[in-house]
């Protein structure tokens, strides 16, 4: 009986859930706001998949209120700082609880670190793929500090058979969306510059990016970056989920566009690659005759950008373009050219960067049928008039 | 005559088509919007083998569609990739309005 009750109850809930749930997807049509975020492009508002607008991206570290934002699911409700608690469990010696103060006792690193959506510049893929259609803006850098993984994972006195770290933020799963989890190589996660990022940018990381406690994976795609981080697991083999596979994989061969790739062949994305993007001007702009300033940012996975050339002419002539420092791993680069047209007319503006292990962007990007790791040399027309 | 007959077999194949859009377009605030809003849907252009995969994975992660064929007709008639691209949309400034990620 009692069950019964229970039953009827659970499905009132539901039902009253729903109806609040279509109430505010009407009400976002007149016009949505994110607290604590400026002008964002809206892909999708619930949950929240913003991208930063090319206007905003002139400053190295860039400001939370117009860092993007790509939720897999609904967030979690706001972690209490008071009430958080980290499990380490898996292959460890010894399983931990740990406290917000526990993590602030532990050695504390600062890593400056590029986080870029693994399906930035979807939306530039023939043929078309599903997903979010990003741009240029699923991209951001930010400085994040806190204890290394390692330091954690040293207290649990992780087993020697452990192969990889798993990691699962406090979001679940909507109606059977399987949970959002994650797992990297062990190798990666004993890396001195992974951490337990507690801070992002000096304030304490908000809830949309994933505090009190987001993972930070330097170099590694955005999917990496588990928000809301409540438990690490060293485990022998990788996880399989929906999000390690298939999802966040690639062809390991190059696959013609618009067939669908092998499962067999897909690779999990590890670290990314070479990529410039303009920034200013931006597409179709016109301007007076005049000096025109080309900007962008440039980054390179695990490597560091050595060098963007520029070129106003279609890639007959390249210029080296001005760079800002400091050169690290991880972390972009703002790249810098004035311009001064000789002649009116149409121009079309690329950047190509190439990074300390020569690697150079390349003319064509590999389409994929997930439409990851966009990073073709990027391309801006622009008129001058006379 | 001929002609004339075929003008008017198009246009009730074309009515027939609208009022399955229309079914499609209640299937989509029926079973798309109790996991997410719709602007991920419309700011997709895809051809129908893909939306069509797209249904199957959302059968998967639990969407109840009824009526299957409607929706995908709806989708393919509005946001295939023979259409216009989504204009972008951009939200409110909420810069002042509460600390990055209160909720809303």
């Amino acid at each position: 009986m009692m069950q019964r009750t229970l039953f009827a109850s659970r499905r009132e809930l539901l039902a009253a859930f729903l109806a609040a749930a279509v109430r505010a997807a009407w009400a976002a049509d007149e016009g949505v706001v994110i607290p604590g975020k400026r002008p964002m492009i809206l892909h999708n508002d619930r949950p929240e998949d913003l991208e930063t607008p090319l206007g905003y991206f002139n400053t190295w570290l860039t400001p939370i209120d117009s860092f993007f934002v790509r939720q897999h699911l609904p967030r979690p409700e706001p972690i209490d700082p008071a009430a958080y608690r980290l499990t380490v469990n898996g292959m460890v010696g010894r399983q931990l609880q740990l406290s917000l103060d526990d993590l602030k006792k532990l050695p504390q690193f600062t890593v400056p670190a590029t986080i870029e959506c693994t399906g930035n510049g979807r939306g530039f893929y023939t043929p078309k793929v599903p997903g979010i259609q990003w741009g240029r803006g699923a991209i951001g850098n930010a400085e994040w500090r806190g204890p290394a993984v390692s330091a954690v994972l040293k207290l649990a006195g992780a087993a020697p058979g452990a192969a990889f770290l798993e990691s699962d933020g406090a979001d679940t799963g909507v109606a059977s969306t399987p949970d959002f989890i994650r797992a990297i190589p062990m190798k990666k996660a004993m890396h001195p510059a992974t951490i337990l990022a507690l801070t992002m940018n000096g304030q304490p990381i908000p809830d949309i990016h994933g505090g009190p406690v987001r993972l930070i994976v330097p170099g590694w795609d955005g999917t990496s970056f588990v928000k809301w981080v409540v438990r690490l697991s060293a485990t022998a083999e990788q996880n399989k989920g929906f999000f390690m596979n298939p999802g966040y994989r690639f062809p390991k061969y190059n696959l013609p566009p618009g067939t669908p790739a092998k499962p067999a062949e897909l690779e999990v994305i590890e670290g990314m690659p070479v990529k410039s993007s303009i920034t200013a001007p931006e597409d179709s702009a016109k301007f007076a005759m005049g000096t025109i300033a080309i900007r962008g940012f440039a980054w390179a996975g695990e490597n560091a950008i050595e060098r963007v050339e520029v070129s106003t002419d279609g890639g007959s002539q390249w210029r080296g373009a001005q760079l800002s420092n400091p050169k690290l791993p991880f972390a972009w680069r703002l790249f810098h050219l004035d311009w001064k047209p000789e002649n009116p007319g149409y121009y079309t503006i690329l950047s190509r960067a190439t990074d300390s292990a020569g690697r150079v962007q390349p003319i064509v990007a590999a389409w994929n049928p997930s439409g990851y790791l966009w990073n073709a040399i990027d391309r801006v027309g622009v008129t001058v008039g006379s | 005559m001929r002609a004339l007959l075929f003008v008017i077999a198009a246009g009730v194949a074309v009515a027939a088509d609208q009022a399955t859009i229309d079914r499609g377009q209640k299937e989509e605030a029926r079973s798309c919007i109790p996991c997410h809003s719709l602007r991920i849907i419309h700011s997709q252009r895809l051809p129908r083998a893909t939306w069509s995969r797209e249904l199957d994975k959302m059968a998967g992660w639990g969407s109840k569609v009824q009526d299957r064929e409607a929706l995908l007709e709806y989708l393919v008639a509005n946001f295939g990739d023979d259409k216009a691209p989504a204009k972008p949309e951009t939200s409110a400034d909420g810069s002042t309005s509460g600390t990055a990620g209160a909720k809303k």
